[in-house]
């Protein structure tokens, strides 16, 4: 229990730091935004003169950032100018198709990986293992951009998926189940980028992990015992990779979030990745600021949950501190 | 057995003095409280030049932190050491520096304590350049001379140490720390990471090199039976302290306390147990 | 020692692909950013050896390329007039490696332009701009990687030698920066910068930004290095004879970086171009019209430019190759590390 409040204390301080991180960049700026809102016809000055109060922007940098912090937790995240309005619903919309993306893959990727990794591994040194690692390092070579660009062409060129968005126009006519088919069409052209794009990447890990273990003398003796081969790989061996295996978990959730922002782009899929660009060409400030904290969020979050996982997992750490 | 004299003769103060020396570690980590180790407690012995003082311990009793403190690598919490008179422990760090020359430590694996990045050679010159006085001539001179000195021959200079055999490396370790001319040599654990057969050889060049030189010697080791072939002097470390010191035959055949007792029985004997095997 | 062998051959492989991006000068046949507006999006011509009478030509030759009867944007090959290639002829002036003038090509034709992977909208030669493009990717990757591990190296050397508070202050601070999704941060930090600079001054801008995100896990290993050299024996010995802190470091400890260093840098090198192309693609990198891998692709963002013009999409793949090399020479890098490991395990070290 101890190492989970200990985890989540260490997830509390990753994000205060972030936010930190953040809104130290604002000070990066040369000038102050503002400045160049007031350049923007689009915007009236009084507006800008009611912002600058409201931000306190002549204040120094620790109180800014106390005052920012505060209506921070309070929900309000700032200002769209591009959107002309408050960051926050923008942000959460986008962030849930942000994370319907990114979890799907997710679990696709460690569903295919998972097996792949360790039936390359049981058959380590072997032509079917090399072949597949000669797989792996072709995926793995072809950039990410190249990938979802080749996909999208594919898809152009076949007319067979939606080459984009989200949603078809009719979306709203159609029954639940046409909803869900729909919304399946849409996923696939992005969801097979991403997963390409980590798969590599996840089935070598496995791969060495699960041959690590395939070492240990424990599973020699279960052999002899007469137990089976798949039980013996799934059921003894894969649980005693869990350690690494999880951390690898851990660390997929941030490739796969910094993958998704790229392909969201490319597909057009309608999350935190283009609404982030629209907003640094816009030089939507807060958008920013909250784009970049939100994406921080879910990969804390995903590591906390890979960090639960772990405990769920692996009886040392349960036992150690229980220990203490 | 060694004969026991000392090889000048002449000086009758002791070569280095130790007294009082204490040494503690506290370990403070991030939540709760700091934990301490008393890793020597009032420590205090003698050793006169051109002697050997075995030190004997089980791992854990604080011989390494002594060897460590006596050669200025860490600075004990309280207590003095005299060496040729001089408080050392007192000193700050440039003439630290100049001590160190004079206390040459040889550690237990050779292997790690020569760079195998490097060739032999430029293990053998380091003392020398880090002194930053002698020419490229006087390097090579006292290089060759050093080597042949302790049995090595010329062409393993190009090698590197990884190259090298147990016995060779410990003999390059021993070369390199007899460039600078040290009085005092500490031996920690030098011995106990050879072979049996190499482990004589090694012995008897250290003891040749005390009998030709008038090295002193601080012999650190676990085994007792090493510690009586080599020293004059023994003295028993069990956690911290000294609980027991004397010539070796004293501790061999009057043992007083029950860690030199233990250290005794893990001494393999061969016949019947017969003491006068001992005796030589 | 296979693995020296095998270490050299990626190497050479590397340093061949890097040579011919290098001299883009020679290879390619014009300048990237010559226009020739009445040739725009022409698909890539293709060498002959056997023209339409039969006839077969010792010499390579290409047709140029004409409008299709009735369409505006659908090209034919010229049959009537096979264009030999010419090789090694003078060409357009240029710079090769950046200061020596220079006017030979590889190769090119006399008459007509030849445009061996076509043109996009302003009708320049792809190739051209494909091989000038990956100067400034290559670029961007070698010295964000060097930015990068130089943060790296220092921050690690000193949470590694002095410890105590520095170093869980700074090893806090990398946790931190390895938390954030990189990409993000990346993003982040561009936005606060000033967005239409000159080519030059961006891309300065983009290799500070790149180099400056990923300091986090080089310095990690950096300071495990430091740490477990600081023990060893021979570094206590060097302190047995009177060498200073500064001597240590660099004469035991620093040589003891290098592997992880170098390990480092084959892993970072690739994923910095790909950072640099992402920015590029997405119009946050290198402006027009200086070349980039990655503004190469950017018109693909168009659907009629992804629908018809296919050639447009060839330079994604031009860092596969290179992706390759990196790769392997990562393992092999890897596997020299962990064979070392093993030789000092059997010498017993």
């Amino acid at each position: 229990m101890r190492y989970l409040v200990r985890r989540l204390g260490h997830a509390f301080f990753l994000l205060a730091g972030a936010s930190v991180l953040a809104f130290l960049f604002t000070a990066l700026a040369p000038g102050t935004y503002f400045d160049e809102m007031r350049l923007n016809p689009q915007i009236a000055p009084e507006t800008v003169a009611a912002l600058r109060a409201q931000y306190g922007v002549d204040k120094p940098l620790p109180l800014r950032y106390a005052s920012w912090l505060n209506s921070v937790l309070h929900g309000d995240m700032g200002f769209s100018f591009a959107y002309n309005g408050p960051v926050a619903p923008l942000l959460v919309v986008r962030a849930r198709n942000t994370l319907l993306l990114t979890i799907t893959s997710t679990l696709f990727a460690w569903a295919i990986a998972l097996p792949l990794g360790v039936w390359s591994a049981e058959r380590l040194g072997r032509l079917s293992d090399r072949l597949l690692s000669w797989g792996t390092a072709v995926l793995l070579v072809i950039p990410d951009l190249a990938l979802a660009l080749g996909l999208l062409i594919v898809a152009v060129r076949s007319g067979w998926f939606p080459t984009g968005g989200m949603a078809s126009v009719d979306f709203e006519t159609l029954s639940p189940a046409n909803k869900l088919r729909d919304l399946a069409l849409h996923m696939i052209l992005p969801v097979t980028a991403l997963v390409l794009s980590t798969l590599p990447l996840l089935v070598r890990h496995v791969r060495a992990s699960v041959a690590d273990v395939l070492d240990a003398p424990f599973l020699l003796a279960a052999l002899g015992h007469g137990i089976p081969k798949r039980t013996l790989l799934y059921r003894y061996a894969l649980p005693a990779a869990a350690n690494p295996l999880i951390s690898l978990f851990g660390f997929s959730i941030g490739v796969l979030l910094s993958g998704s922002l790229l392909i969201e782009v490319v597909m057009s899929w309608p999350g935190l990745g283009p609404l982030l660009l629209e907003a640094i060409l816009a030089r939507d400030l807060y958008v920013v600021i909250g784009g970049m904290l939100f994406s921080t969020f879910f990969l804390v979050g995903g590591n906390l949950f890979a960090d639960m996982l772990l405990y769920w997992a692996d009886p040392r750490i349960r036992a150690e501190s229980n220990a203490r | 057995m060694k004969v026991e004299a000392t090889a000048t003769g002449k000086n009758v103060h002791p070569l280095l003095k130790v007294e009082n020396l204490v040494k503690r570690y506290t370990k403070r980590s991030l939540a709760g409280t700091p934990e301490e180790l008393l890793a020597l407690d009032s420590v205090s012995f003698t050793i006169s030049p051109g002697t050997t003082l075995a030190v004997v311990g089980e791992s854990g009793s604080g011989k390494s932190t002594l060897a460590n403190c006596l050669a200025c690598l860490e600075s004990p919490t309280s207590g003095n050491i005299w060496f040729e008179g001089k408080d050392i422990v007192k000193l700050e760090e440039r003439a630290c520096r100049q001590v160190r020359r004079q206390i040459q430590l040889i550690f237990q694996d050779p292997a790690s304590s020569l760079n195998p990045r490097w060739s032999a050679f430029e293990v053998l010159v380091e003392p020398l350049i880090l002194q930053r006085k002698f020419n490229r001539e006087e390097i090579k001179k006292r290089v060759n001379y050093w080597l042949g000195r302790v049995g090595l021959s010329q062409d393993i200079v190009g090698r590197s140490p990884m190259e090298l055999s147990g016995g060779q490396r410990q003999r390059l370790a021993i070369a390199r720390a007899l460039t600078l001319e040290p009085k005092l040599l500490i031996l920690d654990e030098a011995l106990s990471a050879l072979d049996c057969s190499v482990q004589a050889q090694i012995a008897n060049l250290l003891m040749e090199l005390q009998s030709s030189l008038g090295m002193t010697y601080l012999f650190i080791t676990h085994d007792l039976a090493m510690a009586a072939h080599f020293a004059d002097e023994i003295a028993v470390m069990d956690r911290g302290r000294i609980v027991e010191q004397g010539p070796p035959n004293k501790i061999f055949i009057q043992p007083e306390q029950e860690t030199t007792r233990r250290l005794l029985a893990a001494v393999p004997r061969i016949g019947r147990g017969d003491q006068s095997a001992l005796e030589r | 020692m296979r693995v020296r062998r095998v270490l050299t051959r990626w190497l050479v492989t590397l340093g061949v692909l890097h040579g011919i991006v290098g001299f883009a000068g020679f290879f390619a046949p014009y300048d990237p950013v010559e226009q020739d507006r009445k040739s725009p999006y022409l698909p890539p011509m293709r060498f002959h050896l056997i023209d339409g009478q039969g006839h077969f030509h010792a010499r390579p030759f290409v047709y140029a390329l004409k409008l299709r009867e009735g369409s505006f944007d659908r090209y034919v090959e010229n049959t009537t007039e096979p264009q030999p290639v010419r090789f090694f002829m003078k060409g357009a002036r240029y710079r090769l490696l950046g200061f020596l003038p220079c006017r030979r090509h590889l190769f090119g034709l006399e008459n007509t332009r030849i445009y061996l992977l076509g043109t996009d909208a302003y009708g320049r030669d792809q190739l051209s701009r494909l091989l000038f493009g990956g100067q400034v990717s290559l670029l961007a990757g070698l010295l964000g990687a060097g930015i990068t591990l130089s943060i790296g190296l220092c921050i690690g050397a000193v949470a590694g030698s002095f410890g105590g508070w520095r170093d869980s202050l700074l090893m806090r601070l990398a946790e931190l920066f390895m938390a954030l999704p990189w990409l993000y941060v990346l993003f982040a930090i561009r936005a606060f910068l000033p967005l239409a600079v000159s080519p030059l001054r961006a891309f300065f801008l983009i290799i500070t930004v790149i180099g400056i995100v990923g300091w986090a896990r080089p310095a990690r290993l950096v300071r495990g290095v430091v740490l477990s050299a600081k023990e060893r024996d021979f570094v206590r010995a060097a302190r047995g004879f009177g060498a200073t802190h500064g001597y240590l470091f660099r004469r035991h400890i620093l040589p003891e970086t290098s592997s992880v260093l170098l390990t480092q840098a084959a892993i970072l090198i690739p994923q910095y171009v790909l950072a640099e192309m992402t920015l590029s693609f997405l119009g946050l990198g290198v402006p027009e019209p200086v070349p980039s891998w990655g503004n190469l692709l950017s018109s693909l963002q168009q659907y009629s430019v992804l629908v018809s013009y296919w050639w447009i999409y060839l330079p994604a793949l031009a860092m596969v190759p290179f992706f390759l090399g990196y790769l392997g020479l990562a393992s092999s890098l890897q596997e020299r590390g962990a064979a070392y490991k093993i030789e000092s395990r059997i010498w017993g070290i």
